[in-house]
């Protein structure tokens, strides 16, 4: 269920994120709840150069959540905020009701694959075990159950045969599912995932798609940043993002032409907005 | 620099006469440090910090010559603290500096290693003269001023690495894979850092007499990077590269004496055999091995040819010598006669007078060949449109990815007879394939 921002900040002010109380319950959802997401009023710069502003939504859970918007627009922030790496300006993040500190262990990040240094001297194992390792304290080391945890989590991507591969000898939908299994391994039900889809193939990128869906059947909420607006039919929930919230909810609502235009600005170019209309009308048959 | 390196007056060989009680104590001192840099340098490599290394082993200087100052010693454990601080203060100023203002890393490495080094240069040079300490020494090591005091220091340092880097082995691992997710999980990646850099100090101080400072950062990064190119796992890179180091160190050591030379430079320069060796032997990316790997296909494809061939002479009931087979496949007769001991020896064919006929096992082989070929070509004119005249020549290359065959084959909905007409052997053997 979608709310509005609530007591702190009003919809108006959070730039028209949308709050539609239609869809209190939505085809394909799992769960509804509580959110297990709650940001309000969240405002993060960087110097004097605000990034954030006022940014206020509430994810429930066993959603599949994604964030588009432009170059600059504050998603990676976004990510970074949420997981307790950015002090914000002001504003509050809680996670199922705690603040990030006491709720680390059910986040998970998945990074972009360009981020990872593939010639780490790790196997696949290796990463996925790199889960466990939060739990550990400094001078831990992983034990029986950690490696089991770790193995599980490969099996749940249908990666267990490429347990002693080295990370460079992998496709890149299979190395995304290496850091997918990893974010499992860690035991969160929040996966952040950063630009999943770039650079990979379109068989890829519905595999990517296949196993998400089976996360968030799972309960899992999965918040995904993401470049290609091509795609956006297939999240439960759209967060068009430029520094505010520009618009929020149910794919086929906060996808819209207006919307898109006011998230881009005039850097939409028309071939864009022309793709965008075509799909805005697959959305809305 | 040259100026510099004019005054200097080297006589080694006084104090390197072998299982002498200065050269044990010398080579034990600089084995340590070369396990200890290259276990550390591994973490440097792997986190592309090759530079602060080299800055850190320079920043040290004035830590260096203060703690000499006060303490009128040169032993390692006087200096230690000096080292200590000024390498761990040098490391926070490179990254206040790239915090506060629009200096890259890099550049703030270079503006903060080169201040620290000009200070300690200036602080050196206004000690009175004829003190035991003097740039000399700190730039290029001086093995003779090793004593039993810096063994002992060295006895606890280099372990005191090793052991910490042990104990904290998971949370270095993966501070340096992904700081990111390190972070998210709270751990405190920039304590990782300092870490580091505390130990990469006392690492460098330690080995200042046995190297100098402007080598040791060789100690740290060649032992490393060789390993690197030999592993995929983390804790084999981390042995792998103590071994380079300590092999480095005691073979610079007799490579010293053997030339005359000084010990420092020795050890790198074994340490950079040990990394091009590496670079050339590895066995993924190494170039040799590389090569070779190409050169046994080769002959896996000539050998498969050679059989092929054998078999078309025994099929159409000609007699196959070396040079009907050479003629057949096209490779110069040496070569065939080459491959035809490998079949023999293989057990695929056996010689009967001047021919070579198959084995059973060689039959069986040979029509697999032909199978996959017919399979490929039926493939190549029905599936992927191939025109009928070049279908034959891209069979001859695909034929040799036999373990295909029955995918393709499958594909194609068992075809009996390739598109020449000529029947496709079945998987079973070529016995009812001819029938």
């Amino acid at each position: 269920m979608i709310r509005p921002a609530g007591d702190i900040i009003t919809t108006a002010e959070v730039g028209g994120a949308i709050a539609d109380p239609r869809v209190d319950r939505m085809p394909g959802a799992a769960t509804s709840g509580p959110p297990v997401i709650a940001v309000r009023g969240l405002t993060v710069s960087y110097g004097q150069k605000p990034v954030l502003r006022s940014v206020s939504f509430e994810v429930p859970a066993g959603r599949l959540v994604g964030v588009v918007g432009p170059n600059g627009a504050g998603k990676s922030t976004l990510l970074r905020a949420l997981l307790g790496l950015i002090e914000p300006d002001s504003g509050s993040i809680r996670i199922a009701g705690l603040p990030i500190e006491q709720a680390r262990n059910r986040l998970a990040y998945v990074p972009q694959t360009e981020a990872v240094d593939w010639d780490f001297p790790v196997t696949v194992f290796d990463v996925v075990l790199m889960g466990r390792y939060g739990r550990l304290g400094w001078f831990g080391r992983p034990g029986r159950s950690d490696r089991a945890a770790a193995l599980n989590a490969l099996e749940l991507v249908s990666m267990s045969e490429f347990v002693d591969r080295h990370i460079r000898q992998l496709s890149g939908g299979q190395q995304q599912r290496v850091f997918i299994a990893r974010a499992l391994c860690q035991e969160a039900d929040i996966l952040l995932l950063d630009e999943p889809f770039a650079g990979v193939d379109a068989a890829t990128e519905q595999a990517i798609f296949t196993l998400i869906g089976k996360l968030t059947a799972e309960g899992k909420t999965l918040i995904v940043v993401n470049h290609d607006l091509s795609v956006l039919d297939r999240f439960d929930l759209v967060m068009l993002l430029n520094q505010r919230v520009v618009a929020f909810g149910p794919t086929r609502d906060a996808v819209s032409d207006e919307n898109l235009r006011r998230t881009y600005g005039g850097r939409l170019t028309l071939l864009e907005r022309a793709d965008t209309a075509l799909q805005d009308k697959q959305v809305r048959p | 620099m040259t100026s510099l390196l004019a005054q200097l007056e080297f006589d080694w060989s006084q104090w390197l006469v072998p299982f002498s009680r200065q050269w044990g104590d010398e080579t034990f001192c600089s084995v340590l440090v070369g396990v200890a840099c290259g276990v550390l340098g591994c973490f440097v490599v792997l986190r592309r910090m090759a530079l602060i290394g080299d800055a850190l082993s320079h920043a040290i200087l004035p830590g260096v010559v203060v703690s000499f100052m006060l303490t009128n010693r040169t032993e390692i454990s006087y200096l230690f603290l000096g080292a200590l601080f000024a390498g761990v203060m040098s490391a926070g100023l490179i990254k206040l500096v790239s915090q506060l203002s629009r200096t890259k890393e890099d550049s703030s490495i270079g503006i903060v290693f080169t201040a620290f080094f000009a200070l300690g240069i200036i602080l050196a040079s206004s000690l009175p003269r004829g003190t035991h300490f003097d740039l000399k020494c700190f730039l290029f090591g001086d093995p003779l001023a090793v004593g039993p005091n810096d063994v002992l220091m060295m006895g606890i340092v280099a372990p005191a690495v090793i052991v910490t880097i042990f104990l904290v082995y998971h949370r270095l691992k993966i501070a340096s894979f992904d700081p990111l997710v390190a972070a998210t999980m709270g751990i405190s990646v920039s304590t990782i850092h300092y870490l580091l850099m505390g130990m990469l100090s006392a690492t460098v101080v330690a080995g200042l007499k046995t190297t100098g400072v402007i080598l040791v950062v060789a100690m740290v990064i060649t032992p490393a990077s060789a390993a690197y190119q030999l592993c995929n796992r983390l804790w084999t890179m981390l042995i792998l590269a103590g071994v380079f180091g300590a092999v480095s160190a005691a073979a610079g050591m007799s490579l010293a004496f053997i030339t005359n030379s000084p010990t420092g430079p020795a050890m790198v320069i074994v340490a950079t055999v040990l990394f091009a060796l590496a670079m050339l032997l590895s066995p993924q990316h190494g170039l040799v091995l590389r090569a070779m790997r190409r050169r046994g296909m080769r002959r896996h494809v000539d050998s498969e040819d050679c059989l092929k061939a054998v078999y078309k002479l025994d099929e159409s009931g000609m007699v196959g010598g070396a040079l009907e087979v050479a003629r057949q496949t096209g490779l110069s007769p040496a070569r065939v006669e080459s491959m035809l001991r490998s079949l023999r020896a293989e057990r695929l064919i056996e010689r009967k007078g001047l021919a070579a006929t198959l084995t059973p096992a060689g039959r069986r082989q040979a029509a697999e060949l032909v199978r996959a070929h017919r399979l490929w070509e039926s493939y190549l004119a029905g599936e992927a449109g191939i025109d009928m005249d070049n279908i034959h020549a891209e069979a001859e290359r695909l034929e040799h990815v036999h373990e295909l065959a029955d995918e393709v084959e499958e594909k194609l909905g068992f075809p009996r007879r390739d598109p020449h007409g000529e029947v496709i052997p079945s998987r079973e053997g070529p016995a009812e394939a001819r029938t």
